[in-house]
């Protein structure tokens, strides 16, 4: 299996520059520091790599847009992995914090940023305490700092650490955070790459994404695109979890089949269960059937199978589920999770909310359902950010593919109970 | 067109807006309506509410419409089916947690939620839950009440607060579902502002507290007026009903108020309802230390008869004393028409110049351009000098604000104390207090130099001014493009206004450089006092003495022609028994003149003194005779703002009571003058005829938002030499500050505004309190001219050393008769007790 | 509102905290959690004096700091248990592992123990979903849970 990300994870101390170094970090550095700002972003461009924080935009084209001659831009490192069943970034930052800052310098580097800071959700306060250090070491050997290796190049990055919002995430939430404020997202346009943080050109990016810069750097663009499928290149972290045997981080490379992922890698369904259903990537995403097992592993094949591959992270539910009630679990998360800005997101969530937890003690009807699916069209890409979206699609997922598992609950609904 | 104008289409419809233009308002301008929450013109857009999604042709979701920037070709719907649904939908989860108690709501009638659900709403809601039980009314301050449970989160109060006050005192607090409109730890919200977002709230979460449940709205009648306190002249809009005064409310005019009032004028109109109302015309009885020889008007005297009787006494003095025994105080708070009258009776009947209205010195005109408010968002750099607008011109405040934060324009001031403002300025230049002449020039002298004019080599370091502070402000105001100076003539001693003149007529000199002026007294209609001619030595219009020829072509070969007394020079006189007769309107020299009793008692040694006004005052008392104003509310004319902007003052109450333009007619009438004007609007066109600036002024051209006069020419004026003059050992030189919330006569009716009454206070430098031994929260006592004042001691920074800070806190306060009656520099001593 | 001073180290620790960053406000966070960790409560005094640090106004820094789950105006426990019952964890039968946590610490779900050592706290996902069902207990991330391995890490903690 190729191993990019994940190539020493397990290393003994590989959190430390000198371990870090002596397996080949910041090679890239050099390389990268002979060209141009602008082929670096050339590159990352032809190398195919798209963002791996959720929405999957192309990485180099998104450093490409930033607003010309505008100065001083900033990068920001969303380190918030807040979406439900997500844990890749925190295993990357845990054990392999370089890697992270290597990515960054040369994100910064191509995008002539001065600034980087990495966003750290508020609960990893101990990757705080690593991350600190690793930049220390960093600072003390001059990979950051003024001057960098003598090509007058200066970086400093810091961390930052979020206080308990999976909003923030978002981006535009997270630059508002970032700067001192409720963590509400922004009004787009203007897009972060021409008024981002502080009003100045910023590139945000996730912990992943920037973790693979080195490697293309290193190993060059043609030999990354050279993995995966045609739109999808390299390899991707998928974190396993739910009903499986072996749960865990893995690296995979794009366009492995889902029941490969599920069934080799992760070991199988536990307890002699069966595979009811997997969410691909992430509570965001609609979850599907066990029959779509074979789909690829990829953002095209899942788009075409009407989910998506999301932050890439697998949820598996095996059949000792009903499945309403992981659905109102989700529910809920995003009703605690809404920042309450704007109407629908606000009402809507809470209201779904209401609605299934009273399918929940039998108190349901046929008539819901429909109810439930006019309230998520009125949500859907009405309100300000997908947050709503994102509510929406376990909601109609579960419907569309489990609506006998709603059913159970009404028959032993009391008749007029509405 | 323009590359600054887009087109695109709205409903079929084509229209061509300005670039930046938001789609919801590109819809306005072909009548199309999109319904809004969150939106409002004046904070920008939110998004919050989502009422406003449209579908753009080429984009694949709905867009909000408020957010939205026009772009070239854009073709927008309104009405389609998604849109439809979209609409139903997102009203639906709006209405889901909001009671449905329009009945007993106070928004109920003007409300945009009800006015949206009924076009766009769903036909019921299917909502089958209890409503969450959010807060009902509680108070949010003492003037506002907040209903948490009708709030609709729309986030335009907070946004308000944020992007217009800003201060950040109304916030939303805590997240999602909870998210609920408050202040840091319960505290009221009580900002200068804070009345605003009663208007701008879509709901009846924020109301009114005095008129919750006084009456419905569709049971009032509203008039379109302006607000009768400080020389901005918002407008406003005065709910009454059954002749009484229910509520006041913004009236947006972009040239005057942006949209905005302050609480002032929300809440302090409850005058026109006081218990201290002079409705008849008396002879006081306990009036002035001298018998009159002069009638008594019988109880039953009309007005007619009062008026009469008043003229012919006038005149029976000026006859056997000489024209310069009489003299008139007029108004700055008074109607264009009021003063103008006036001043025509006293020139033209009573043959005198002994007219004016002010305890500082000031004279019409400017050496350059006139400035409208609106013109500080397009300035460069806007200057303060003398100022404080936070405190005396409150909706200045808000767009100095918005200027500098949001149209890159750049601060800076020149003043004796700290005000509110600092916190926007780029560089707040200091001078010891009493040495504005010597700061201003200077600033002027700096100028001189770099345009080569001949100037002292060296300023005087009286001023507490380091020379390097200086440099950089000169530097600032010479390079500027575009500069609005913004000087309060009020606050300037001796004659440093005309040093500011001479300021002025420097910075115009500098090349390419594009200069204006705003002269930024507080009263209401200070600078249409001075068009009018309520002043010694200049007729209407700016026509100085000097000039009689064009003085006798438009008033007559009879027309007085020798300089007259400034009201200062009145009180002098009338002291050394000279000036025999004094009439004042609308105005009260004891308590708002320089010299306390001194002042009290000069009046008493009048032959006659007569008061028109429209309150019980200490003047008043003094009267022999008493004549009724009716005052803001009940009267009408036209006013001009500090921005030379002339608007009409409308009538909101009615009164049997003839107005006071109609009085003065009288007197005229009396004392043989033919005009028999009719209407106010008589006056109104005289004043086009005879005032220079004016003469495009009328009902028409006035209409609802006003119209600018043109300038009125400004004297050349030269300036003395100036020497700073030192108090005796230890004293310390006074200000007397504006304070917005005063308490006054004016809002001593309007008790809601009672929480913001100010106690005595008195602001000591550190040094100056160190070597005194007084400390902060100290009793102290003021003592200048016999007279002796309780304050309490803020020891800060507020001035330089040398001098005391005092706020106008109260006309109890009596703090200006620690000033001398000729209004020269005032030393006080200060000690603890 | 007087009542709160920053001591001399966490003085220290500010300065360095606002040089990270070109605009004061940006401290807000790192501000509210150095107070919040120091005194396990953000208390009304403490948001004046950040309002100070940052120039802004105390309505602000409220409004900020109510928006964040991981600031309390109430004070917590020395120990603050985040249990996470999202999906991963829910799927793994955190529900009733909760139920035991909160039955041996005798205490309902977000109360704290009269002797103000645990506070226990529904949580969403912590991002340790591959080790469901798992709980935070102030910086540390406990995964694999069972209810004897709760049992054991409650009573190691002193
Ligand atoms: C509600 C919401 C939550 C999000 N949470 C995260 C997150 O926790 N981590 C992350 O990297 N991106 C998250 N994103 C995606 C970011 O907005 C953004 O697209 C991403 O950081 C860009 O980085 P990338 O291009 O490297 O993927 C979230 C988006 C939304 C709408
Ligand atoms: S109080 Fe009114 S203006 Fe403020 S958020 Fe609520 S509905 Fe909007
Ligand atoms: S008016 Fe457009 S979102 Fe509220």
């Amino acid at each position: 299996m190729t191993q990019i990300l994940f190539k020493n994870i397990n290393m003994k101390d590989l959190q430390t520059m000198k371990v870090y170094e002596e397996q080949g970090g910041y090679q890239s550095l050099k390389k990268a520091f002979a060209q141009k700002p602008e082929e670096i972003i050339e590159v990352v461009k032809a190398s195919g790599l798209r963002g791996r924080g959720g929405a999957g935009f192309p990485t180099g084209l998104k450093w490409s847009f930033l607003a010309k001659d505008v100065f001083p831009r900033y990068l920001c490192c969303n380190a918030d992995e807040s979406e439900p069943g997500t844990c890749k970034d925190r295993e990357l930052l845990l054990k392999n914090p370089h890697m992270l800052i290597e990515g960054m310098i040369l994100c910064s580097y191509a995008c002539r940023i001065e600034t980087g800071y990495i966003y750290l959700r508020g609960e990893f306060h101990d990757l705080n305490f690593i991350m600190d250090k690793a930049l220390e070491e960093a600072r003390a050997k001059g990979y950051l700092g003024k001057n960098i290796m003598g090509t007058g190049f200066d970086l400093e990055i810091h961390t930052h650490l979020g206080a308990g919002a999976y909003i923030c995430g978002e981006e535009s939430a997270l630059l508002n955070s970032l700067e001192g404020g409720r963590g509400e997202p922004r009004m787009k346009p203007p897009f972060p790459a021409v008024e981002g943080l502080y009003a100045k050109p910023t590139v945000i990016n996730n912990v992943e994404t920037l973790c693979v810069v080195p490697y293309i750097i290193n190993e060059g663009a043609e030999k990354y695109a050279s993995m995966g499928t045609e739109k999808s290149k390299g390899t991707k972290l998928v974190s396993v979890s739910g009903h499986v045997n072996k749960p865990g981080n893995y690296e995979v490379v794009l366009g492995t089949p889902m029941r490969e992922i599920i069934y080799e890698i992760a070991g199988g369904i536990p307890n002699g269960n069966k595979l009811k259903a997997f969410i691909p990537g992430g509570s965001s995403t609609p979850m599907l059937p066990a029959d779509q097992v074979d789909v690829l592993y990829d953002y095209e094949s899942l788009a075409a199978a009407g989910s998506m591959l999301g932050s890439g992270a697998l949820i598996v539910i095996d059949d000792s589920v009903n499945i309403v009630e992981p659905t109102l679990r989700l529910i809920s998360f995003y009703m605690h999770e809404s920042c309450g800005k704007c109407t629908p997101c606000r009402e809507g969530t809470r209201w779904l909310y209401q609605i299934v937890e009273r399918i929940m003690q039998n108190k349901g009807q046929l008539e819901h359902i429909e109810k439930m699916e006019d309230i998520c069209d009125n949500m859907t890409m009405k309100a300000f950010c997908p947050l709503a979206d994102a509510c929406v699609s376990p909601v109609m997922s579960s419907i569309k593919h489990f609506r006998a598992d709603y059913e159970e609950y009404f028959k032993n609904a009391p008749v007029g109970s509405v | 067109m323009s590359d600054n104008e887009i087109t695109l289409t709205i409903d079929g419809k084509s229209v061509t807006v300005p670039k930046g233009t938001k789609v919801v308002d590109a819809a306005k301008q072909v009548n199309v309506d999109i319904p809004v929450f969150c939106y409002h013109e004046k904070i920008g857009p939110l998004g919050c509410c989502r009422m406003c999604l449209v579908e753009v042709e080429k984009m694949p979701k709905l867009m909000t419409a408020c957010t939205m920037d026009v772009m070239p070709d854009m073709v927008v719907r309104t009405t389609t089916e998604k849109v439809e649904k979209a609409q139903k939908g997102v009203l639906e989860f709006t209405l889901l947690n909001h009671p449905l108690d329009c009945p007993v709501c106070d928004k109920g009638g003007e409300c945009p939620l009800q006015d949206n659900t009924f076009k766009y709403g769903p036909p019921d809601t299917r909502m089958e839950f209890h409503r969450a039980n959010n807060a009902k009314a509680t108070p949010l301050s003492p003037v506002i009440t907040i209903d948490r449970e009708r709030c609709i989160a729309c986030q335009r109060c907070t946004a308000y607060s944020e992007r217009i006050e800003q201060d950040q005192g109304l916030v939303m607090l805590n997240r999602g579902f909870y998210n609920e409109v408050g202040t840091f730890n319960n505290e009221p919200y009580d900002t200068r502002f804070s009345g605003n977002v009663i208007d701008i709230c879509p709901v009846g979460a924020l109301t009114n507290t005095d008129f919750r449940f006084k009456a419905r709205t569709w049971d009032l009648t509203n008039t379109a007026t302006l607000c009768a306190h400080c020389g901005c002249n918002c407008n406003i809009t005065m709910g009454t009903r059954l002749n009484e005064l229910m509520r006041v409310e913004a009236r947006p005019n972009d040239a005057v108020d942006d949209g905005w009032i302050c609480d002032k004028a929300r809440w302090g109109h409850q005058f026109v309802h006081s218990k201290n109302k002079i409705l008849t015309a008396r002879e006081n009885s306990v009036g002035g230390g001298k018998p009159t020889s002069f009638p008594a008007f019988p109880h039953d005297c009309t007005i007619q008869d009062a008026a009469g009787k008043v003229a012919k006494a006038f005149k029976k003095i000026a006859e056997e004393h000489g024209p310069e025994s009489v003299g008139f105080i007029g108004s700055p708070y008074a109607t264009n028409e009021e003063n103008y009258l006036y001043q025509k009776l006293f020139r033209q009947s009573l043959g005198s110049n002994n007219i004016d209205h002010k305890s500082y010195q000031d004279t019409p005109g400017l050496p350059v351009e006139h400035y409208g408010v609106e013109q500080i968002e397009t300035a460069n750099v806007v200057l303060l000098i003398a100022s404080d607008p936070t405190e005396e011109l409150p909706i200045l405040d808000l767009r100095i604000k918005k200027a500098v934060t949001h149209c890159g324009t750049r601060l800076v001031s020149l003043n004796d104390q700290k005000i509110a403002m600092d916190k926007y300025s780029s560089q707040s230049v200091q001078y010891r207090v009493g040495t504005e002449a010597l700061a201003i020039d200077a600033l002027a002298n700096g100028l001189a130099r770099e345009l080569g004019e001949s100037a002292p080599a060296k300023d005087s370091d009286k001023t507490g001014i380091s020379v390097e502070d200086m440099k950089a402000l000169v530097e600032t105001v010479r390079s500027s493009m575009k500069i609005c100076v913004v000087y309060n003539p009020a606050a300037l001693s001796g004659d440093a206004v005309l040093r500011v003149k001479r300021l002025l007529k420097l910075i115009a000199k500098v090349p390419t450089m594009e200069c204006g002026a705003i002269p930024a007294a507080p009263m209401t209609n200070a600078v249409g006092a001075m068009d009018m001619g309520l002043l010694p030595d200049f007729y209407p219009g700016g026509v100085s003495m000097t000039n009689a020829e064009e003085i006798k072509k438009q008033w007559g070969e009879n027309a007085p022609t020798t300089k007259g007394l400034s009201a200062l020079e009145m009180i002098i006189r009338a002291e050394a028994g000279e000036l025999k007769a004094l009439l004042i309107h609308r105005s009260n020299p004891v308590i708002d003149f320089p010299g306390g009793s001194r002042v009290a008692d000069a009046l008493r040694k009048l032959d006659l003194l007569v008061v028109h006004d429209m309150l019980e005052t200490e003047t008043a008392e003094l009267a022999h005779l008493v004549l009724p104003s009716n005052g803001p509310g009940y009267d009408e004319g036209t006013t001009t703002n500090i921005g030379g902007r002339v608007q009409a003052r409308k009538r909101a109450l009615e009164t049997s009571h003839a107005p006071d333009w109609k009085i003065i007619n009288l007197m005229l009438n009396a004392l043989g003058d033919k005009t028999d004007y009719q209407r106010v609007l008589d006056v109104t066109d005289e004043i086009a005829k005879k005032v220079p600036g004016y003469q495009e002024v009328n009902r028409r051209s006035v209409g609802k938002t006003g119209c600018d006069r043109t300038p009125v020419v400004s004297a050349d004026e030269t300036v003395a030499e100036q020497s700073a003059d030192s108090g005796k050992d230890g004293s310390l030189r006074l200000r007397v500050a504006a304070f917005l919330f005063s308490h006054d006569k004016i809002l001593d009716a309007s008790s809601k505004l009672a929480h913001h009454f100010l106690p005595s206070t008195a602001h000591l430098n550190e040094k100056d309190a160190k070597r005194l031994g007084i400390q902060n929260g100290d009793t102290v006592l003021l003592c200048a001219q016999d007279i002796t004042l309780e304050a309490t001691a803020s020891v800060n920074s507020h001035c330089q050393p040398g001098g005391v800070v005092v706020p106008r806190a109260s006309d109890w306060q009596g703090v200006n008769g620690l000033i001398a009656a000729d209004g020269g520099p005032a030393w006080v001593e200060v000690r603890k007790v | 509102m007087s009542g709160f001073t920053f001591s001399e180290n966490q003085e220290k620790e500010i300065a360095g905290i606002l040089s990270k960053y070109p605009f004061k406000k940006s401290a807000m966070l790192p501000l509210l959690t150095l107070v919040q960790r120091a005194e396990r409560v953000i208390s009304p005094e403490a948001m004046v004096a950040i309002s100070e640090k940052l120039d802004c106004s105390p309505a602000y820094v409220q409004s900020v700091m109510s928006f964040y789950t991981m600031y309390h105006t109430e004070k917590v426990g020395k120990y603050m248990i985040l249990f996470c019952i999202n999906i991963s964890c829910q799927l793994n039968g955190c529900d009733k592992l909760l139920e035991h946590t909160a039955k041996k610490l005798n205490i309902k779900v977000g109360e704290t123990t009269s002797d103000e050592k645990f506070t226990l706290h529904r949580e969403e996902c912590l991002a340790d979903c591959t080790n469901a069902p798992m709980m935070r207990i102030n910086d540390t991330y406990y995964g694999g849970l069972t209810e004897q391995r709760i049992d054991q890490i409650l009573d190691s903690l002193d």
